[in-house]
């Protein structure tokens, strides 16, 4: 049984390499067929708010490599919700459709369910 | 499953203390680390914070003696060896980057 | 009375660094890899990763009056022949080339070589299927 492994996103799309960067780990584990899981949190959650525009900054737009992670066998998406409410972001209008919002309650079990986790 | 949760940056104009308070669960460590260690400073709402929960908590010695804090009894202070013991009682670590 | 010998098991241990040299955590890091082998326990591998590269860099100069991370990286993998991996992706979008790649982009600067060697996120996997524990150090 190969170990689990959860990536919690915690940086906003453009700060720096971290939110790529975590993206990067979690595509690699679905290339090879690993049960990985993706929570965004704090200010990961705006990694899916709908309408960005990346060029605007010149920068790599982040959404295409979030459309093809149910392509890498990565279907475990999460937003968490109180992150969300925060920033203003409705949970059920993010630009990655099939990303569950969880509870802080529901995170703490999440956490649990994984073998390892990973916090960027 | 029990996680050890790592902390290394100041809580003050941080909230990685904050939401890791949110998911920690009943079973789980943290421990305090580098400048996280300045939770342990008295007065203050992350020191009301950590002292208001029930928490298994640990702070590297190191740091807790760098910054002159004094560690409060329902803290640990722990020196590395113990850090890789604590790392192999709880089920996995979760060090908030 | 009889001696009790408490064997513990030997765990496997992945770790895996994100921050650069001069950061804290990169020196916290290192004094639990040493402390995890002084216990009886095993690394699978260092992974370097995101700024964690530019631990594996030859290039770094640090100030004669403080720790230099780098050269107690490579002493410490050279010495227990530990698997010392850096991320490529990276390590070239920080500089961090060995000569291979120098070569490849046409770059002056090598900055890393053995014992450190440039591979793929495959092999931060690979270690967390392999090892007991997971721990990575970074951020602050």
């Amino acid at each position: 049984m190969p170990k689990s492994l959860l990536m919690i996103s915690r940086q906003a799309p453009w700060s720096g390499p971290s939110a790529r960067e975590a993206l990067d780990i979690v595509l690699a584990g679905g290339a090879f067929d690993l049960p990985i899981g993706l929570l965004f949190l704090d200010d990961g959650v705006f990694q899916l708010a709908a309408k960005q525009d990346a060029k605007a900054l010149q920068q790599k737009d982040l959404s295409a490599n979030l459309q093809a992670l149910p392509m890498f066998g990565v279907e475990e998406l999460f937003v968490c919700a109180d992150s969300a409410a925060e920033r203003g972001l409705d949970p059920t209008g993010l630009a990655l459709e099939e990303t569950r919002a969880l509870s802080a309650d529901e995170i703490t079990a999440l956490i649990d369910r994984y073998d390892q986790v990973i916090t960027l | 499953m029990s996680t050890l949760h790592v902390l290394s940056h100041s809580p003050f104009g941080d909230d990685r203390l904050t939401s890791c308070l949110r998911v920690i669960g009943a079973n789980d460590g943290l421990l305090l680390s580098g400048d996280a260690a300045h939770a342990l400073q008295p007065g203050t709402a992350p020191f009301n914070a950590l002292s208001s929960r029930s928490l298994k908590l640990f702070v590297l010695a190191e740091d807790a003696q760098a910054r002159a804090l004094a560690v409060p009894d329902w803290v640990q202070a722990i020196d590395y060896p113990a850090f890789v013991e604590l790392s192999i009682h709880y089920d996995k670590v979760n060090s908030w980057l | 009375m009889a001696a009790v010998l408490l064997t513990e098991s030997v765990m496997k241990f992945a770790i895996a660094l994100f921050s650069a040299a001069h950061a804290p955590s990169s020196r916290r890091a290192l004094l639990f890899a040493q402390a995890a082998l002084a216990g009886g326990h095993e690394i699978v591998r260092l992974f370097f990763y995101q700024d964690g590269v530019y631990n594996a860099s030859g290039s770094v100069v640090t100030p004669q009056d403080e720790q230099d991370l780098p050269k107690q990286w490579r002493a410490f993998v050279a010495e227990h022949q530990l698997d010392g991996v850096v991320c490529i992706a990276a390590a070239l979008r920080r500089g961090v080339l060995n000569e291979e790649e120098a070569k490849r982009y046409q770059r002056e600067a090598v900055a890393v070589g053995a014992p450190w060697e440039l591979s793929g996120l495959g092999q931060l996997h690979d270690a967390v299927q392999d090892a007991d524990r997971l721990i990575c150090f970074g951020g602050a």
